[in-house]
C-alpha cells in the first residue's frame, strides 16, 4: 500500500486525468466498527493534532457530541444518538463521521475548479485548497454533508484520509489513536472481508441479528465502511443516509442539462448567423414615403 | 487487579459494575472489546446511568447508586440456589468448609452482627472467627453440610437477597436481574470449570459507606464461581489515575508502610511487639498446608528500616523502629480536613492534588484552609486550592480576614518527568521525560529534596524535638538536591548491605549488589529494600521496569518481558488456583501454571504464585498471602471492621429505609463527622433525588479545564437528568438547574437524557441524576465567565467507609430546581 | 443628425450599459464555472477565486439595474393588443418583411419579451444563486432546495443566454441603427417611422 499517490480523477478538468490508469494501485479503506466504538473522541483529537487544526469555541448542546456537525477545522466528529429500536431496546449509538471517500464522489462531479478535488487511485478523495475557488458546489454534490467552507480563506476543507500519512505507508491518524480497535485501515478488499466477518459474528453471537456492512453502492462504494448494529437503519446513526447517491440534480446538471445547454448555445449562434445569411439586416429606407 | 488489563481478553464473561471503563479507562477497555471480538465474551454493565461502557454491552441494568452490594448478594444467592458454583474449587481453595464459632451471627432484627456495642458503634469481633479443633488447626467439614460451616452460613446469610428483595433495593426489575444472574453465573453451568468470568470495578464501588464490603462481595462471588486465579477471571480494580496503584504500594495512605506492612501503633512498645502483632500465624485445617507468606514480615520490615535509616538502624536499637511514627487513630483524607477545620492542623503541603475540588463537602475544606497558617501548593496551573481565598461567595471584606499564607510552587507535568507509573495490572513501567519543565518549574523530587534538606539543616543547626528520623534518614543520592528517580527506584528494589548467601541455591549476593527478588530479604540487617513488593524490579541484570519486550509466547497476553509486575513479575495472582487439586489446569486451552511431576515443581507460562516445589498432594492453599492459605468467603480474625460477611446497608443519605432491617438502615460504623458543616439530608426535608458523581473521558479531573483541546471537546459543566424529571420540572436540555444537597448547591446546564430512567425503589418512583465533576472556579470556561463557578463536591457528604476510609462521593440525596 | 429623434435618454443608455457590462461579466464567469472547457475565461478575468468572489456581487448589481429598468420602462413594456396583433405576424418581421407589420409603440413585442424574460430569469437566478452562494447556511434537511437551485440557476441562465444572443444579434447586425441608438440615443425619423410608428407619431407627430 505505501508509495506515491496516483491520480484517478480530477475535478473541473477537460479530458482524462493525467497518468490515470498508467499504474495499478490498490484501493484502501477505513473500517469503522460502530459496535465497538466507545465515543472516546481519541480520533477527533488525533485528527486535530495531526492536521494542526485550530481550536474553535464550542457550546453545550445537550449531548456528548462535540459540535452539531463537522467543521472546516473539525473533520472528524463522533455523532452520539440515543435511539430506541423497533423492539423497544435502548441504544446509545456512536458513529465517527467524516468524509466517506466515495468511489463515485459527488463533490468531484460538482466541482468546477480544475484540480481542486482529486481522486487518487487508492480511493482517497482529496481537496487541493490551492486550486479551490470557494464556490461550494461540492457542498451540493456531497450526499453525506461533509465539505465545509472556511469563510476567512474561502476554501473548502474535509478529511483527507491523511493522504500525507497514507502516501508514506502509515495509517491515518484517527486509526492510530483508536484505543479499542474499532477503527481499522487496510486494503478495501481486506477491510470488506474483516467487516463482513465481524457483522456475521454479531448476527450469530449477539442480539444484533441485523448487523451488516455499510458500503453504499449508490456512490460506487466508499473507502470508509461501517459495521452497523442494524444495517436497515443507518439514519439512526446521526443521519447516515440509507441509500446515498450523487444528487440527481448534480447528475442532471453535469450531464444532460450541460449538453442541452451547449447545443442550445451553439445552436443559437448558428441560428442567428444563418438568419443573417438568409435575410440580412433590416434597412431603413430613408427616402421612403 | 488480581489479573491485568491484557488478561481481560481471555475472559468469557464480564460483569462491569461501579466502573465505566469505556469512559475512564478507554485504553485498557480495548481488552474487554478484544474478548468480545475474539471470544464472543458477554458483557453485563450495571450502572446508575447508561454509560459509554453500557453502549457496547450485551446487557445493561440501571441500578440505584449505593445498592450494588444487594445486587451482588442476589447473585451469590442465585449461584448457590442454582448450583452454579465451582464445587471442588470451593472445598479445596476457599474456607467454605471451615467451621465458625457459635457466637457469630447476624441479628436479623437489628441489622448488626454479633458483638455490636450500640453505645460506641464498635464491634467486638472476637466471635468472628474459625472454630479451632486444636491451636492453629481449624475445625472443618469438607462435605459443606455442617450448619456452622462457612458455606452454610453464607447460604443462609444471602438467602434473604431474593430477586424480589434485589428489586426493592436496587430498582432493577426482577426479570432483568434474573437475566443478568443467569448470564453471569452461566459460565459455571452444570459445574463446568472451563470458562472464566471477570468482574471489573472502580470507584463506583469504592466511594460508598459500604464500599469495601461491596468489593468483598464481588470477591466472594468470584470465589464461589471459581474465577479467582484464572486467566480471564479475577476481581479487577480499575485504578482511576495512572499511578494510584503505585501510590498505594508505596504507602500513600496513613495506615500502611510501603509494601502493605502495617503501621505501628502506640501499643507496639518495641519492634518485637510490633512484629508479633503484625506477623500472621498459620491457621489451617490439619490435613492441609499453608505457605503463609506474610510470616516473612520481619524480613520485609527490617529491610525497610535499613533502607530508611541505613547504618542508624541496628539490631541493638531495634532497627530504629522507634523512629517510625505510631498512629493513635485515623488520619485519612477526611480526618485531615476535619482536623484543619477544627484548628489542630495548621499547615498543608498540597502536591499533585486539588484538595478543595476533590472534596468531599468542599465548602468545609475551603473553610478549613481559611483557618490554616500556611498552605503550599505545587501545581502546574493555578487551581481551586491555591485560590480558595477567592472562592465564590467570599466577600472582599472576608478576604481581608483570611490570614493563610499561600505559597505556590511551579511543578512539572507528567510528560516532563521520568520515573514509573504502576498501572492497575501492577506493572511498574518506566517512562522517559518528553521535554524539560518550563520556566522555573521544578521536578517533584527536587522540590521535596530541597525542602527536606533545608529542614534537616535547621535540625542540625537548631536541634528539635525528635531529630533522629530526620538526621538519620538515608539520603545517599548523587545529587542530593535533585535525586535521580532511577537511584530512588534502585533503592526501593533493595540491595545487600552485607554479603548474603542462600545455602540452598549455593549463591551469594555481594555487599552493595542489587537484590534479585524478595526471597533474598533477611531480618538480620544484611539487606535493605524500600518496598519488598518491588524487590526484583531493578536488579543487577538491569532495570526490569524499563523492559519493552513484546514477545508473548503463550498468546495469553502475559508479555513476561514487558516492564515488571509485582510480585516477582507474576501477571495473574493466585494462579495456582487455575489448576485443580491435582495440579492440572481447569482449562487446557488457557494453561497458566501447572505441576510438572518429572521436575517436581510448578511450571508454566506465568510465574507460579505459589511455593514452587510444593506438590499437590501436600494440599498447600493457593492463597499464600492468607495465613489459612484459602480464599475467604468468611473474613475471620477482624479483617474487616464492619462484618465478616458483607451486608447491604443503605447509603447515609438514602431515599428509603433498608428493607432488610429497618432498625439499622445504614452502615452502623461508617465514619460520620459532626461539625456544623457536616449536615445530612433526608427525604422528609425534600432531598428525594439520588445523585451520583462521575468523570468524563474528555477531561482529567480538575486539570484539563485549563487545556483548550479538552475544553473544546466538552466546554461546560452539566448535570445529567432523566427526561421524565425534566418533564416534571418543565425543563429542556441546555437550561440551567440548581442541584441542592444539605451541604451546598451546584448550578449547571441540564443534559436531559433517556440514558437515565426513573426507577421504582421499594415501590416508589425515584429519580437519579449524575454530575460530572470536572469544573470549579478556575479554568478556561470559568475564567471566561461561562460557568456558575461551582464544585460538584460542594454537594457530597464527608461520610467514609470504615475500612478504607473512602468518602461517599456517590449516592447522596439532592433536590433539583429549574433556574 | 438633423431631425433626429431622441430614443434613449442618457440615463437610459447608462442604465442599459451597466446592465450589459454586469451581465457579460456574470455570463462569462458563469460560463467558466459551467464547463471545464471554458474555465480559461475565469483565468482571463483575473483567476477563478476572484471570479467566484465577484460573480454573485456583480449579479446582484445586474439585478438591481433590472429593477431600475422596470421602474423606468414599466409603462413602455406593457404588452398591448397592438403587440399581440404584431406578434401574430412575427414571421414577417423575421423575414424582414416589415411593411406588412402593424405599427407599434416604443418597443416591439420581441423587445418586451426580452425584457420580461431577463427580469424573471434574473429573479430566478438571484434566488437560486443566493442558495448556491451560501449553501452551508441551508440546513441539511432542506438539501433538496440546493438541488432545485442548481437546476434553476443553470436553466434560467441558459434562457438568458438564448435571449442575449438574439438581443445582441438584432441590436448590432440585424437592425441597423439600433446599436447607434443605444450609444448616442438618437434615431432618424425614418428609422422611427419604420420600426416604431406609433411611438414616432407620439413623440414627433404632434
Amino acid at each position: 500500500m505505501p508509495g506515491n499517490l496516483r491520480v484517478q480523477a480530477i475535478s473541473g478538468h477537460s479530458g482524462a486525468a493525467p497518468g490515470s490508469g498508467a499504474q495499478r494501485q490498490e484501493r484502501v479503506a477505513k473500517l469503522i466498527d460502530t459496535t465497538t466504538c466507545i465515543g472516546c473522541k481519541a480520533c477527533e483529537v488525533a485528527c486535530l493534532e495531526w492536521n494542526d487544526l485550530p481550536f474553535r469555541e464550542t457550546a453545550f448542546d445537550n449531548t456528548y457530541q462535540t459540535m452539531p456537525q463537522t467543521a472546516w477545522n473539525y473533520w472528524n466528529l463522533i455523532k452520539f444518538n440515543e435511539h430506541t429500536a423497533a423492539d423497544g431496546s435502548f441504544h446509545w449509538l456512536m458513529r465517527k463521521d467524516q468524509c466517506m471517500h466515495c468511489a463515485d464522489p459527488g463533490c468531484l462531479a460538482a466541482c468546477p475548479a480544475d484540480n481542486a478535488i482529486v481522486q487518487y487511485q487508492n480511493g482517497i478523495v482529496d481537496f487541493q485548497q490551492e486550486y479551490c475557488i470557494g464556490c461550494q458546489y461540492c457542498v451540493t454534490g456531497c450526499p453525506f454533508n461533509i465539505p465545509r467552507f472556511n469563510p476567512a480563506t474561502k476554501k473548502m476543507f474535509k478529511c483527507t484520509l491523511c493522504t500525507d500519512r497514507v502516501s508514506q505507508g502509515l495509517e491515518p491518524a484517527c486509526i492510530k489513536a483508536c484505543p479499542t480497535g474499532c477503527l481499522h485501515f487496510g486494503t478495501k478488499e481486506d477491510m470488506t472481508a474483516l467487516a463482513q466477518t465481524r457483522a456475521q459474528q454479531l448476527r450469530q453471537h449477539t442480539a444484533h441479528t441485523n448487523a451488516g456492512v455499510y458500503d453504499p453502492a449508490g456512490v460506487g462504494g466508499t473507502s470508509v465502511i461501517y459495521v452497523l448494529h442494524d444495517i436497515a437503519n443507518p439514519e439512526a446513526y446521526g443521519g447516515l443516509p440509507a441509500n446515498p447517491r450523487v444528487p440527481w440534480a448534480v447528475r442532471l446538471w453535469k450531464g444532460p442539462l450541460k449538453w442541452l445547454g451547449n447545443v442550445a448555445m451553439i445552436g443559437g449562434l448558428i441560428g442567428v448567423t444563418l438568419h443573417y445569411l438568409r435575410f440580412g439586416p433590416k434597412k431603413v429606407e430613408e427616402h421612403g414615403k | 487487579m488480581t489479573n491485568g488489563w491484557v488478561d481481560i481478553k481471555n475472559t468469557d464473561m464480564m460483569l462491569i459494575m461501579g466502573g465505566n471503563p469505556a469512559e475512564n479507562h478507554p485504553c485498557g477497555f480495548k481488552w474487554a472489546i478484544e474478548a468480545k471480538r475474539q471470544r464472543n465474551a458477554g458483557m453485563i454493565v450495571v450502572d446508575p446511568r447508561f454509560t459509554r461502557t453500557a453502549a457496547v454491552s450485551d446487557l445493561f441494568l440501571q441500578i440505584r447508586a449505593g445498592s450494588d452490594l444487594a445486587f451482588l448478594g442476589g447473585l451469590i444467592r442465585y449461584a448457590i440456589e442454582n448450583g452454579r458454583v465451582a464445587h471442588d474449587y470451593l472445598v479445596n481453595y476457599t474456607n467454605a468448609a471451615f467451621l465458625i464459632q457459635d457466637g457469630f451471627r447476624l441479628d436479623d432484627e437489628n441489622g448488626v452482627f454479633s458483638g455490636f456495642d450500640a453505645a460506641t458503634n464498635v464491634y467486638d469481633r472476637s466471635t468472628w472467627n474459625y472454630q479451632e479443633a486444636e491451636p492453629g488447626k481449624v475445625a472443618h467439614d469438607f462435605t459443606l453440610e455442617h450448619p456452622r460451616s462457612v458455606f452454610q452460613l453464607l447460604k443462609k446469610h444471602y438467602s434473604r437477597y431474593t430477586p424480589e428483595m434485589v428489586e426493592r433495593i436496587t430498582g432493577i426489575p426482577r426479570d432483568q436481574f434474573l437475566k443478568a444472574a443467569d448470564l453471569f453465573t452461566g459460565i459455571r453451568k452444570d459445574g463446568d470449570m472451563k470458562k472464566a468470568g471477570t468482574i471489573l470495578y472502580a470507584v463506583g464501588w469504592t466511594q460508598h459507606s459500604s464500599g469495601t464490603q461491596t468489593i468483598r462481595t464481588a470477591a466472594m462471588l468470584q470465589l464461589l464461581l471459581g474465577n479467582v486465579g484464572r486467566a480471564g477471571g479475577g476481581v479487577n480494580a480499575l485504578r482511576g489515575h495512572s499511578n494510584i496503584q503505585g501510590a498505594t504500594d508505596m504507602a500513600g495512605i496513613f495506615d500502611i508502610l510501603p509494601g502493605y506492612l502495617k503501621m505501628p501503633n502506640p501499643a507496639d512498645k518495641d519492634f518485637k511487639s510490633y512484629l508479633e502483632r503484625t506477623t500472621p500465624k498459620t491457621v489451617k485445617p490439619d490435613p492441609w498446608e499453608s505457605f503463609n507468606y506474610w510470616s516473612n514480615t520481619p524480613k520485609f520490615a527490617v529491610s525497610l528500616l535499613k533502607a530508611l535509616y541505613g547504618d542508624a538502624a541496628k539490631k541493638e536499637n531495634d532497627w530504629a523502629f522507634h523512629y517510625l511514627p505510631k498512629i493513635d487513630r485515623k488520619y485519612s483524607w477526611v480526618e485531615i480536613w476535619d482536623d484543619m477545620y477544627r484548628g489542630t492542623i495548621k499547615g498543608l503541603l498540597a502536591f499533585g492534588m486539588n484538595g478543595v475540588a476533590i472534596g468531599p463537602n468542599s465548602q468545609k475544606n475551603i473553610d478549613a484552609l481559611k483557618k490554616a497558617d500556611w498552605l503550599v501548593v505545587c501545581e502546574i496551573y493555578p487551581d481551586e486550592t491555591s485560590e480558595f481565598w477567592k472562592s465564590p461567595g467570599i466577600s472582599a471584606e472576608e478576604m481581608k480576614q483570611i490570614q493563610t499564607t499561600v505559597y505556590r510552587l511551579p511543578g512539572a507535568g507528567f510528560a516532563e518527568k521520568d520515573g514509573t507509573f504502576v498501572n492497575s495490572a501492577r506493572w511498574l513501567q518506566w517512562k522517559n521525560a518528553a521535554l524539560p519543565p518550563p520556566g522555573m518549574a521544578k521536578l517533584d523530587q527536587e522540590i521535596l529534596a530541597r525542602i527536606f534538606l533545608k529542614v534537616r539543616e535547621l535540625y542540625q543547626k537548631e536541634g528539635g524535638k525528635f531529630p533522629g528520623p530526620v538526621l538519620n534518614a538515608t539520603w545517599s543520592y548523587t545529587d542530593p538536591q535533585n535525586p535521580s528517580l532511577a537511584e530512588v527506584a534502585r533503592e526501593i528494589n533493595g540491595r545487600a548491605v552485607a554479603d548474603v548467601t542462600d545455602e540452598k541455591l549455593k549463591q551469594t549476593i555481594q555487599r552493595g549488589q542489587q537484590l534479585p527478588g524478595f526471597a533474598w530479604l533477611r531480618d538480620d540487617g544484611s539487606t535493605a529494600a524500600g518496598n519488598w513488593l518491588y524487590c526484583g524490579s531493578w536488579t543487577e541484570a538491569g532495570a526490569m521496569i524499563q523492559r519493552r519486550g513484546t514477545d508473548d509466547p503463550s498468546g495469553q497476553g502475559i508479555y513476561p518481558n514487558w516492564a515488571w509486575s509485582w510480585p516477582a513479575n507474576r501477571r495473574v495472582l493466585y494462579n495456582r488456583a487455575s489448576c485443580d487439586a491435582a495440579g492440572v489446569p481447569w482449562d487446557a486451552d488457557r494453561k497458566q501454571v501447572w505441576w510438572n511431576e518429572t521436575q517436581q515443581k510448578w511450571v508454566g507460562v506465568d510465574v507460579p504464585d505459589f511455593k514452587p516445589d510444593s506438590p499437590p498432594k501436600d494440599h498447600m492453599g493457593p492463597f499464600i498471602m492468607n495465613p489459612d492459605g484459602v480464599g475467604r468467603l468468611f473474613a475471620p480474625a477482624a479483617a474487616f471492621v464492619d462484618g465478616p460477611f458483607p451486608e447491604h446497608y443503605e447509603p447515609t443519605e438514602s431515599p428509603l429505609v433498608n428493607p432488610l432491617h429497618p432498625k439499622q438502615s445504614s452502615n452502623p460504623i461508617a465514619k460520620r463527622f459532626h461539625s456544623s458543616m457536616d449536615k445530612l439530608g433526608t427525604v422528609a426535608e425534600g432531598y428525594n433525588i439520588v445523585c451520583t458523581t462521575f468523570r468524563l473521558t474528555e477531561h482529567y479531573h480538575y486539570w484539563t479545564k485549563n487545556n483548550e483541546m479538552n475544553v473544546q471537546l466538552v466546554p461546560e459543566p452539566f448535570v445529567e437528568i432523566p427526561a421524565e424529571l425534566a418533564d416534571d420540572l418543565g425543563l429542556r436540555g441546555g437550561e440551567k438547574i440548581k442541584v441542592t444537597s444539605a451541604r451546598g448547591e451546584y448550578v449547571a446546564k441540564a443534559m436531559v437524557t433517556r440514558r437515565i430512567k426513573p426507577m421504582q425503589i421499594d415501590g416508589r418512583k425515584t429519580y437519579q441524576i449524575g454530575i460530572p465533576i470536572h469544573w470549579g472556579y478556575r479554568g478556561i470556561s470559568e475564567d471566561a465567565g461561562r460557568t456558575a463557578l461551582k464544585l460538584a463536591n460542594l454537594l457530597s457528604p464527608a461520610v467514609t467507609d470504615p475500612n478504607a476510609n473512602t468518602p461517599e462521593f456517590k449516592g447522596f440525596l439532592v433536590k433539583v430546581e429549574k433556574l | 443628425m438633423e431631425n433626429s429623434i431622441l430614443r434613449y435618454s442618457l440615463v437610459e443608455r447608462v442604465m442599459h450599459w451597466i446592465a450589459a457590462v454586469t451581465y457579460c461579466y456574470v455570463l462569462l464567469t458563469g460560463l467558466a464555472f459551467y464547463s471545464p472547457h471554458l474555465y480559461w475565461i475565469a483565468m482571463v478575468l483575473g483567476g477563478a477565486p476572484t471570479s467566484r468572489f465577484w460573480h454573485p456581487w456583480i449579479a446582484v448589481t445586474f439585478f438591481g439595474v433590472l429593477l431600475w429598468m422596470l421602474r423606468t420602462w414599466a409603462a413602455d413594456m406593457r404588452i398591448t393588443s397592438v403587440d399581440r396583433a404584431w406578434g401574430k405576424q412575427m414571421k414577417r418581421y423575421i423575414e424582414n418583411d416589415d411593411e406588412a407589420l402593424p405599427p407599434i409603440d416604443r418597443f416591439n413585442l420581441g423587445q418586451k419579451y426580452f425584457f420580461w424574460a431577463m427580469l424573471f430569469a434574473g429573479f430566478v437566478l438571484l434566488v437560486s444563486g443566493t442558495v448556491l452562494w451560501i449553501p452551508e447556511k441551508l440546513p441539511w434537511s432542506l438539501r433538496d432546495v440546493r438541488y432545485i437551485a442548481v437546476l434553476l440557476h443553470v436553466s434560467s441562465a441558459l434562457l438568458t443566454i438564448g435571449a442575449f444572443i438574439i438581443h445582441v444579434y438584432m441590436g448590432t447586425a440585424m437592425v441597423r441603427g439600433g446599436f447607434t441608438s443605444i450609444i448616442r440615443g438618437e434615431v432618424s425619423p425614418a428609422w422611427a417611422k419604420m420600426h416604431h410608428r406609433l411611438w414616432y407619431q407620439r413623440v414627433a407627430g404632434k
